[in-house]
């Protein structure tokens, strides 16, 4: 029994959030948001990092990591608030094509030169698809119409849910600084407002939802990874806890910003936005509820101190 | 990361089930509040020290087993899924033990640690005063050096134990017209020494959980002190890390309520808020995040590490978690919610469970002041301004 994450796994993570936090900052959003949202050259950096790769197997040209790699970069994906596709055709269709067996596309998938999307049919969209243009909420999430044969597999969209939940961690840990750095900045009644306990208590709410939703999200990886019958349950808790943290953290970063954060000028909106958008991908909040909901109040999932890992 | 348990591990858990199921009491003890549910309480920590469980994680020459702090959560587990008794020498054997572990001398540690691991003696913590609360810094009861003695004076309160307890420890003055955190050192004393008084205070269920210490020329030998002198801030800065991070409140404890909570909640099913569903499952979702976050907190002490200011955020989340999954076993109870059984503690658990999480907030460091250190210390807000 070891619930760690081990270090070198962290170390690949670190790489990629200094990686986004020099090259992928909030002026390189207002680009985006000011162009046409895609950049060549962020996903041509993104495919040298071997991250398209990250979880195709060696044999097919990938390096071959599992969900807990891949959860620990979709986090950094949501603190940088990466507009390209990479987590879910790098982290969900791979891991789905190769349990589906279908390998033919994932050394491509790897060198970065295709990049499949999946198409659920618990969303009523496709991010980055072919079909017409929908419009979101988030200005760089580039949604289009589901095609009828959209898939309603389950792992497809356990998959989607847990990596749309590491985003939703990374997002929520985002909000947390600007709101952190911003507290101490912003002067008012001759001092920083960070300085008044009920800016802190706030913020201090935010951090303890964040401390308690991270080991679920560790917890739900791995148990997509090792697949126990349990494995949805945990899913579903990553879920709610991800976006709840998320919702959290946008509202009180926002409290903190006040009328500064109610403008599109500050950068904070991009975040949030994508925040609102994935915390309702995946399966609604509803959904997941009433997946724990089955699994721990109606059936039959072993639940105590002597279960805390079933 | 491996989500397994070990055969070692797995037989260790076998192991102290059926110890458990062989040993536990056949009837619910009293509240460990009152004077004789006190003694039925001290009477199982003897039974467990017979059997070789007072504290697995002590070294063997203590009274301990020498295991590693995995195989203690699994103790927790199976002792909290068991419906075991509290522990009554809480204080002991998870706050002063691990203090006097790192901070005491060999010949402290053999004389203070052995009794405890035993059931032997029963310690209480003797933290605050009157006008030291949530700001311990202001402690102003002394212990004066009077050559190989301490001549204490003065008053401490909201004392834990302290009751009916055989020994205290807390913070004292130890240098006269020294200030805030300062000057004071951390002192073990015999509560049956000549010139402590112990007055019991009445807790909000009507027992005297706690008690007032008063300290009229108390002599205390200078050998009772944990590192040096003027160094106690420091060493109750640890005790206070220990408390809030990893042993006060193990997972077990909170997750054998939350699986009782969806007991109830079934039984009560067909006349239940759907916000009580929703706040059932959200027990077993928030005691199951306390749980992994332990593990991940004893993986890393393991492997070299230690807690740090992290350690507000549990005691802020275990504490709330706690007081809302009593509320809502409260409020599923309705009219029976307020029937009172103390004398038998299995008939209303959780009107004495909702009382006693009332106070998770304010004890061990009032919520609001994790708050502030988890805003100051982990987030790197400024410490300016008192608004």
């Amino acid at each position: 029994m070891d619930f760690l994450i081990a270090s070198e796994r962290l170390e690949l993570a670190e790489a990629v959030r200094n990686f986004f936090s020099g090259k992928h900052g909030p002026d390189v959003l207002r680009r985006l948001d000011a162009q046409d949202n895609r950049d060549p050259t962020i996903w041509q950096s993104v495919v040298e990092m071997g991250l398209p790769g990250l979880l195709v197997p060696e044999e097919h040209g990938g390096l071959g990591m599992g969900l807990v790699d891949a959860v620990l970069i979709a986090r950094e994906c949501g603190r940088a608030c990466l507009a390209e596709p990479l987590v879910e055709s790098a982290f969900v269709m791979v891991p789905w094509l190769n349990a589906q067996g279908e390998q033919s596309e994932l050394s491509a998938i790897a060198t970065g030169e295709t990049r499949p999307v999946p198409q659920h049919k618990v969303n009523g969209w496709v991010a980055d698809g072919d079909g017409a243009a929908l419009d979101s909420v988030d200005p760089l999430r580039n949604l289009s119409a589901l095609p009828d044969n959209a898939s309603d597999d389950p792992h497809l969209l356990n998959l989607g849910a847990l990596m749309a939940s590491a985003q939703l961690v990374g997002l929520a840990e985002a909000m947390l600084d600007q709101a952190v750095e911003y507290s101490k900045i912003r002067e008012q009644f001759g001092q920083p407002v960070g300085g008044f306990q009920a800016i802190k208590h706030k913020l201090a709410d935010v951090a303890v939802a964040l401390e308690f939703a991270r080991p679920v999200l560790w917890r739900a990886a791995q148990a997509l990874e090792d697949d126990p019958a349990s494995a949805s349950l945990h899913v579903s808790h990553a879920k709610i806890a991800a976006s709840d943290s998320a919702y959290l953290s946008g509202e009180s970063a926002i409290q903190v910003h006040g009328a500064m954060g109610y403008t599109y000028e500050v950068d904070l909106h991009f975040w949030m936005k994508r925040a609102w958008a994935l915390s309702g991908a995946w399966g609604s909040r509803g959904f997941h509820a009433r997946r724990v909901d089955d699994a721990i109040i109606g059936g039959d999932q072993m639940i105590g101190p002597q279960h805390t890992f079933a | 990361m491996q989500l397994q348990y070990t055969e070692k591990q797995q037989a260790f858990r076998q192991e102290i089930r059926e110890w458990l199921a062989t040993n536990l009491p056949e009837k619910p003890l009293l509240t460990l509040e009152g004077e004789e549910g006190y003694h039925q309480h001290v009477a199982w920590e003897r039974k467990l020290a017979e059997g070789n469980w007072g504290m697995v994680t002590w070294p063997q020459q203590y009274g301990g087993r020498g295991l590693d702090l995995i195989e203690w959560l699994i103790f927790e587990e199976e002792y909290w899924g068991a419906g075991s008794p509290l522990r009554v020498n809480q204080n002991g054997i998870f706050l002063l033990g691990p203090t006097i572990m790192e901070y005491g001398t060999d010949e402290q540690r053999e004389r203070f640690l052995t009794p405890m691991a035993a059931g032997e003696k029963i310690w209480a913590q003797a933290w605050s005063e009157p006008g030291a609360g949530s700001d311990m810094a202001a402690i102003k009861t002394t212990a004066i050096r009077d050559g190989d003695h301490y001549v204490i004076n003065g008053q401490k309160t909201w004392s834990s134990r302290a009751s009916f307890a055989d020994w205290g420890f807390g913070l004292f003055r130890t240098e006269d017209g020294s200030e805030r955190h300062r000057g004071l050192s951390f002192v073990l004393f015999d509560l049956n020494t000549p010139g402590v008084t112990r007055r019991p205070i009445r807790q909000l269920h009507g027992n005297p959980g706690f008690a007032e210490l008063f300290f009229d020329d108390v002599r205390v030998p200078v050998a009772n002190r944990l590192a040096g002198e003027g160094e106690g801030w420091k060493v109750a800065m640890a005790t206070a890390g220990f408390e809030r991070g990893l042993m006060l409140r193990s997972p077990g404890r909170f997750q054998a309520a939350a699986k009782r909570l969806v007991e109830l909640f079934r039984r009560h099913e067909s006349d239940a808020a759907p916000s009580a569903r929703e706040a059932v499952a959200k027990a077993w979702m928030d005691t199951q995040a306390y749980a992994y976050n332990t593990y991940t907190v004893a993986a890393n002490i393991m492997a070299g590490g230690s807690i740090g200011a992290e350690a507000s955020l549990n005691k802020i989340f275990w504490s709330e978690l706690d007081r809302s999954m009593h509320r809502t076993a409260m409020q599923l109870l309705g009219a029976a919610a307020e029937l009172q059984h103390f004398a038998d503690r299995s008939a209303n658990d959780w009107l004495e469970g909702y009382i006693f999480s009332l106070s998770g907030p304010i004890y061990a460091g009032s919520n609001e002041v994790q708050r502030n250190i988890t805003a100051e210390r982990l987030l790197g807000m400024p410490r300016v301004g008192k608004g």
